[in-house]
């Protein structure tokens, strides 16, 4: 598993470094110019932070003695991955379609406001874990 | 995965799931089928990768495990009500159905 990520992880960094090289040298020759390499490359940026936050909730991690840290958790996580996912489709699509200037600074102030509610509420959740009691799955039944 | 979101029972599981886990018995209690045919649900969550299992001495406890594109297409199938996926698999996601109540 963690060799599956590191080399998914080592591919998408080869393809992203390939990527920059590819459009400078496009640049280089003028089929492209400057303001279109930028954009390729933030929209890239912006895809590849989706796909990562996308599986976010997927990590669920071992398995906990207490219901609700189990709860919490899952909840975080999905606020995060939720967050960061529409962070950085929002950061793409800005780089897109919006001109550069406003690109610049809404798609910076767009995935800062998705890390501060990840962080935020994954240390609220956090605090709240820890200072609740330790409840026990309920397991009144099987099937 | 296709398959496993067609169903309304299942989404209905996943949904329940969402609060937090909880075992297979406290699931069941919110559907009027059998339990042989609640297992094969889990089951076929389960072979999508949309929910992990664990067992705790008699019983299963249930987490769900979707990514938020799955759950997006979760809800997107659960809004518009779209069962394309259900006609279109019909036939083979029965006998997915039956194969998984008989493991």
């Amino acid at each position: 598993m963690i060799l599956k990520r590191t080399s998914f992880a080592i591919a998408l960094a080869v393809l992203t470094l390939g990527m920059a090289a590819g459009l400078k040298y496009a640049g280089s020759l003028d089929l492209i110019g400057p303001e279109a390499a930028r954009r390729t490359m933030q929209v890239t940026v912006g895809l590849i932070l989706a796909a990562y936050s996308n599986l976010m909730p997927k990590d669920v991690g071992p398995w906990r003695a207490s219901a609700a840290a189990m709860a919490r958790s899952q909840s975080a996580l999905r606020v995060g991955g939720w967050s960061m996912t529409l962070a950085g489709l929002a950061y793409a699509g800005l780089w897109a379609f919006a001109p550069l200037a406003f690109a610049d600074v809404a798609s910076t102030a767009v995935v800062a406001s998705a890390m501060v509610i990840t962080l935020g509420y994954g240390g609220w959740t956090l605090l709240a874990c820890r200072s609740s009691k330790r409840q026990p799955l309920d397991v009144g039944g099987h099937v | 995965m296709f398959k496993a979101l067609a169903d309304p029972t299942r989404r209905q599981v996943l949904q329940l799931l969402r609060h937090g886990p909880k075992s297979a018995g406290e699931l069941a209690e919110h559907f009027p089928v059998s339990k042989p045919t609640m297992s094969a649900h889990f089951a076929v969550l389960r072979a999508a990768g949309l929910i992990d299992s664990d067992k705790q001495g008699k019983a299963i406890i249930y987490r769900l495990k979707m990514s938020v594109l799955e759950e997006a297409l979760m809800e997107f199938s659960e809004l518009l009500g779209l069962n394309l996926a259900q006609r279109a698999g019909k036939t083979s996601g029965h006998a997915n159905l039956r194969k998984a109540s008989t493991k």
